[in-house]
């Protein structure tokens, strides 16, 4: 196919997508109140957000791999499209919930462990098990990006081949990731956990680079294995829990796996001096969960399996897993042990401390000592995942604000970095900074979104990042004083790379330029229409979350301060 | 003072903040087409109109406010919460965008925009002209558009987060311009270099406002954190600590030893970014930021901040003494003008110093003068700089414009060694540029002190003031000592730029061929000799005191103000201040421009007459250069000279400190990461397939095997039964 009717051919593609979304806005718009239960609230969580992606990624798929391999390359192109159509459906439902069009929500007046769209199925009464979903202001800002980064990635993986069963997957893992963040059962918390693997497997399996086995097997069976200690807590607290608490009285167990009334039950418990579970066993099995969250953050060092995935993952994986898979190890940590753990929290406070300085600073300086642009972000993001930790650590709301801005930020940044290296591998063939220079000569879109993306992720001001840095130095230095050098020595060093990598592939190189060898002489290109479009929307994000924080900050300031009031303040004493 | 252009004042920074994307976006659609080249100059009329109105804004705003502090919230950025463990309460701490307005602000509200304004019509006329540029001018004034957003920006904000935030724009923008021609590895290099040294200045300065912050239970606000109630309940040890954080900022940003080294390479952007670093943006940011802690330094107790004082008097000192050395052999003019740059801008720094000291110890009105000198002169000192970098930009590009005509036929081989740069290639150009020639000898006057042009005003005030602290304090001896040497050195730099390149023979046929032919160029370097021939008039208006009174001010009489100065300046009670300001005089008049003239004096070719005013100068250089034989082989050849042409050997050290410790600790880690940490996971992987291949060998298939293993498993459960029984 020539490139130009290729190129009509992705233009006609996303008229029809655009003209379907105004369909759908306009039957919601019409039909507000379809699918109310009993008491006229709509679930828009359980079906819309996380059933309907993984229903129709699942039936997608099962379809598609029925054919032959030439068949599927017929219908990859209506595949795709319905994929991104099926794709927006979440993303507009997410964004009009955040705007108030489908039901008003006032975050500031949501209190501790209470949530928006809360909803209860019964599932497997005997033991306790319940489909409970709900979202609050440390999950919702999660939702969204996750609905708004599956199209993006789509998008600006428009190409990708075998786009049959790429792009469904993608809708898939997008389903199973809301299910993470939007689950209040941590039966079903672990289910959607560990769900999430199996879709990115299946991506850097496929559709990764050559080293690809041995870099989908280390994911799998790493995050795999942590995950299965944090099991081991979550099932060790399931038998401990006080028994008869509740909504499941009439279980066989006389336990809940629900985490509402989990959360319920330990902040009832940790009034005055008391420590839900004793600390003891709390240290025990906060440091079990740690254990899985930690590994998925990554933090150094159980960080080594997620520079060989994101190096052999394809570029719409590294989005994901960089955007927001990495989050889900954050998220873990916010939503579950500081809320049952409050006292082991503080007990292992400088731990924490030091877990996240370490990754910060090993991060960064193993950044300066790498050649492959994508390697280096790789570890670029281990370093800022540290940062997080940091927040956790500083016991304020300011610090936990910012963790969950720098989750937001970095979920925003990140794939643009990604989408970057992989415009160069899939335009150059080749990632290694040594390979070229000047290439803003032949690509100048290209350079600029490089510029924007690195500049954003090294934190300057006004770009979305640099909020998140702010907010956890303010917070870092009333407790740990001094220390607060090397977070600042991280800045200089983070700027140092960013700066050095580019100066030897997007600048220098003469008035020709000095395009990679494995060219082999061709033109350079610069990027296409599609990757075009997703660059230009995760820039403009990343500046209005930057210039705006307040549209992301209020809500994770409200959901802190009920925190700290629920948690740590021990019913307001 | 009425609040409507309160409200409109945020339009200031806002409009050409606007206007970065539509120039780029325009750029990028139109780029080549002749409407776009020709018509909107690749968008040099579009910058310039914004540039006015900013300019038109401003001056509005200035009249509006000539007295007294005003300041508004405009929103809020964003409110986070803070916790306290010990009683559990929450409260709330708010992050708010606003304006504030007092006499600094002003002052360098007026700077920054004059000053935008002129480079951007010295850029049309600069970079529209050369070949080089063709098709990328868009991206020039898009990102000088931002540069001045920025620094508009950074004045008018009314809290330190928001001067950060203005200030880092700025690192962003110059690390673009610097890296303006990014093809040129000398120019991607210097733009990287810009932005590190400044960065490792600016983790400092975050650093600082993070324990400002802190003491101040979360304000940064002007208003608050000024109100002398507020300080007082500060310890003024933990203060003196955040301001000097912050200062290793202002270090970074000002180019001041030892982050010094950024400045000179940052000569590889085109020669309007010059102008614009460093006379009317960046390195006045790293001043502003310093001057702004002034109210700290009142408020505090007796003594309690003098070390900070003396630290940036000590480095103001080391500073204006070692650039100026650094000057004495750069061949380069522009390098000559960053050295300068440097070098004035330590002397502001110690007179800032010096204000900061006497403010502390109870000189108040002594201190408001200190102040209001290093002040003006920073405005002086804009001015000029300004000045003589858009006219030696002058000088270049006409010396490329001869270059060319002079070897048109052979236009295909542009890189060849001639350096239009260089003053080894001028000489005797005082004739063939004749507004150039005036407007570059007038601020070369400004900058050496020369009596009643521009920078004297000031320059006087802080080399007194200097001393009268150095008398209360003999710390301050030293810097003292250096300003005053400087204040020779400088005449001596600034007369050698000024002769080897105008005065004498041309040095090159190319020289001989100049012509001062540009448009647009000859406009700003006019408007500034102006406003440097009349500093005399902000000198009448009493700008010094009026600059260091933060609140209110007063005007007296225009000429009872200028006998005032000229009182302070040459008639002073204090005899051994008197005797210092003529031993000052002497040496940056008489000495230093003496020296120069034995050594690069010359007359022009015959025929040739440059105006008068500057033909009797060239004349006597002939004179004196003809008179005298001198010999400075000895000098010119000794191990100092040499280690001036290496700067000192600061880079040399730098470099050598980032490539050989810092990457080779890195390319350890990275080492150490993949085969240590990495290579535990690896070892687990590969321990487990060893363990699995053992067992799979047992495995065998054969009958015997399994029944030989059955019975070693009885034997061993009935030893196992035996034994615990």
């Amino acid at each position: 196919m020539s490139s130009t009717a290729n190129m009509e051919l992705k233009s006609k593609e996303f008229a029809l997508v655009g003209f379907l979304a105004i369909a759908v806005a306009v039957l919601a718009a019409l039909f507000p109140n379809l699918g109310a239960n009993a008491d006229g609230n709509v679930d828009w969580i359980s079906i819309p957000l996380v059933g309907f992606p993984i229903i129709a990624g699942v039936i997608l798929l099962a379809f598609a791999s029925q054919e032959s391999r030439a068949t599927q390359k017929k219908i990859a192109a209506p595949i795709r499209l319905a994929s991104l159509c099926f794709s927006l459906i979440p993303l507009g439902i997410s964004t009009a919930l955040f705007f108030d069009w489908l039901i008003a929500v006032d975050w500031a007046i949501l209190g501790y462990n209470e949530y928006v769209l809360d909803s209860q199925y019964l599932w497997m009464e005997s033991i306790g098990v319940s489909w409970h979903v709900g979202m609050d202001g440390l999950s919702f800002p999660m939702v969204w990006l996750t609905t708004f980064l599956v199209p993006i990635t789509m998008i600006m993986t428009w190409d990708e081949k075998d786009g049959a069963t790429y792009h469904p997957i993608l809708l898939l893992m997008g389903g199973a990731l809301i299910g993470v963040f939007v689950a209040l059962d941590l039966f079903m918390f672990y289910i959607f956990w560990e769900l999430t693997l199996i879709p990115m497997f299946f991506l850097i399996l496929k559709w990764g680079g050559s080293d690809r086995r041995y870099a989908a097997q280390k994911f799998f069976i790493y995050t795999f294995t942590a995950s299965l200690v944090m099991l081991l807590g979550l099932i060790t607290l399931y038998f401990l829990q006080p028994e008869g608490n509740g909504p499941f009285h009439g279980t066989i167990t006389g336990r809940t796996f629900d985490m509402t009334t989990l959360f319920a039950n330990a902040a009832a418990y940790n009034l005055g001096d008391n420590v839900f579970l004793g600390l003891e066993m709390q240290k025990i099995l906060f440091v079990l969960l740690m254990i899985g969250f930690l590994v998925k953050l990554p933090a150094v060092p159980f960080h080594t399996w997620l520079p060989d995935a994101h190096v052999q993952a394809p570029t719409g994986g590294s989005m994901i897993l960089a955007g927001v898979m990495l989050k889900m190890g954050a998220y873990g940590i916010m939503r579950i042990p500081i809320a049952i753990f409050p006292d082991a929290l503080v007990y292992y406070q400088d731990v924490i401390m030091a877990i996240g300085l370490i990754s910060l600073v090993w991060g960064s300086v193993v950044c300066l000592g790498q050649t492959n642009l994508k390697k280096m972000i790789a570890y670029s993001s281990v370093s800022h995942m540290g940062v997080i930790l940091l927040g956790i650590a500083s016991m304020q709301p300011l610090g936990y604000a910012a963790a969950l801005f720098m989750m937001f930020a970095h979920g925003i940044i990140s794939p643009m970095l990604f989408a970057v290296c992989g415009a160069f591998k899939h335009h150059y063939h080749s990632m290694e900074i040594g390979d070229m220079r000047g290439m803003a000569k032949w690509s100048p879109f290209l350079s600029v979104y490089m510029m924007f993306a690195w500049m954003a992720s090294l934190g300057l001001p006004l770009l979305a990042g640099f909020v998140a840095e702010l907010m956890i130095l303010l917070a870092y230095w009333p407790i740990y004083g001094w220390w607060i050098l090397l977070p600042g020595a991280v800045l200089a060093i983070t700027a140092g790379y960013f700066l050095w990598s580019m100066q030897r592939t997007i600048f220098e190189g003469g008035d020709e330029g000095q395009p990679p060898a494995s060219l082999n002489g061709e033109t350079p290109p610069d990027i296409t229409m599609p990757e075009n479009i997703g660059m230009i929307i995760l820039a403009v994000f990343t500046v209005i979350f930057g210039i705006f924080p307040f549209i992301a900050l209020g809500m994770m300031d409200d959901w802190t301060v009920a925190l700290f009031e629920g948690v740590f303040n021990k019913g307001g004493i | 003072m009425s609040s409507t252009i309160l409200e409109y004042a945020i339009l200031i920074p806002l409009l050409p903040m606007m206007a970065f994307p539509v120039i780029l976006f325009l750029g990028k659609m139109f780029n080549g087409t002749p409407g776009w080249v020709g018509k909107m100059k690749e968008g040099g009329f579009i910058a310039l109109p914004v540039m006015g109105a900013s300019l038109i804004l401003s001056i509005w705003l200035i009249i509006d406010s000539l007295h007294g502090t005003s300041g508004t919230t405009l929103f809020t950025w964003f409110e986070s919460s803070w916790w306290d463990p010990a009683t559990g309460a929450i409260t709330t701490k708010v992050f708010n965008v606003g304006i504030h307005i007092d006499h600094l602000t002003i002052m360098l509200l007026f700077v920054a925009s004059f000053l935008c304004f002129l480079i951007n019509v010295f850029s049309i006329g600069y970079m529209n002209t050369d070949p080089l540029n063709d098709n990328r001018n868009h991206r020039f004034y898009a990102e000088f558009i931002l540069f001045c957003s920025g620094m508009l920006g950074m004045v008018l904000a009314d809290s330190f987060l928001w001067l950060f935030i203005f200030w880092e724009l700025m690192g962003l923008c110059s690390y673009l311009l610097i890296g303006f021609y990014y093809e040129r590895p000398s120019a991607a290099y210097a733009a990287k270099k810009a932005f590190l040294t400044t960065r490792v200045g600016d983790v400092f300065l975050i650093i600082g406002l993070v324990m400002l912050w802190n003491l101040f239970n979360g304000h940064l606000e002007y208003a608050y954190v000024f109100n002398a109630n507020n300080i007082a309940a500060v310890d003024a040890g933990s203060l003196q600590l955040a301001l000097g954080m912050m200062f290793i900022g202002a270090v970074g940003k000002s180019a001041q030893f030892p982050l010094h080294v950024w400045l000179p390479d940052a000569m590889e952007g085109p020669t309007p970014v010059s102008a614009l670093i460093h006379a009317a943006t960046m390195v006045n940011a790293g001043l502003y930021l310093v001057a702004r802690m002034f109210p700290f330094f009142a408020a505090t107790p007796v003594g309690s901040m003098s070390t900070l004082a003396i630290i940036i008097a000590f480095i103001g000192g080391i500073t204006a003494v070692m650039a100026a050395l650094i000057a004495f052999v750069q061949m380069d003019i522009k390098k000559v003008l960053a050295y300068s740059t440097m070098s004035q801008l330590a002397y502001i720094f110690t007179g800032l110093g010096a204000a900061m000291w006497l403010a502390n110890n109870g000189h108040m009105e002594a201190a408001t003068i200190a102040l209001g000198a290093a002040l003006f002169h920073l405005f002086n000192h804009a001015m000029a700089k300004g000045m003589l970098f858009m006219a030696s930009g002058s000088v270049i590009h006409e010396m490329h414009h001869a270059h060319h005509e002079a070897h048109h036929h052979d236009h295909g081989d542009e890189d060849d060694d001639f350096d239009a740069q260089s003053m080894e290639n001028m000489g005797g150009l005082a004739s063939r540029m004749p507004i150039t020639a005036t407007a570059m000898f007038f601020g070369s006057m400004s900058i050496i002190g020369i009596p009643f042009i521009g920078g004297f005003w000031s320059k006087e005030g802080i080399i007194a003031k200097t001393w009268e602290v150095a008398f209360l304090e003999p710390a301050f001896f030293i810097p003292a000592l250096f300003v005053l040497c400087g204040a020779g050195m400088t005449g001596f730099y600034m007369s050698r730029m000024w002769l080897m390149t105008f005065a004498g023979k041309p040095k090159t046929e190319v020289a001989a061929n100049v012509q001062e032919q540009t448009a647009w160029i000859p406009i700003p370097l006019v408007a500034l000799t102006f406003m440097t021939l009349t500093a005399f008039i902000w000198a009448g208006l009493e700008v010094t005191g009026w600059l260091g009174n933060y609140d209110g001010g007063h005007f007296i009489g225009f000429f009872e103000g200028i006998w005032l100065e000229l009182k302070h300046i040459f008639l002073n009670h204090d005899i051994s201040l008197l005797l210092l300001t003529y031993v000052a005089i002497g040496l940056s008049m008489v000495l230093g421009p003496l020296y120069a003239m034995k050594l690069y004096g010359g007359r022009l070719d015959d025929g040739q007459v440059a105006k008068p005013w500057m033909n009797w100068l060239i004349n006597l250089s002939g004179r004196i250069n003809e008179k005298s034989e001198f010999d400075n082989s000895a000098w010119a050849n000794s191990s100092l000279t040499k280690s001036l042409h290496k700067r000192l050997h600061f880079d040399d050290v730098y470099d050598a400190a980032v490539l050989k410790i810092v990457v080779g600790f890195a390319n350890l880690a990275a080492l150490f990461d993949t085969k240590i940490i990495d290579g535990a996971i690896k070892g687990i992987e590969s321990t487990s397939q060893d363990a699995s291949t053992k067992v799979r060998s047992l495995t065998t298939g054969s009958a015997r095997d399994y029944i030989m293993m059955a019975a070693l498993g009885t034997l061993l459960i009935f030893g196992l039964l035996w034994g615990v029984a």
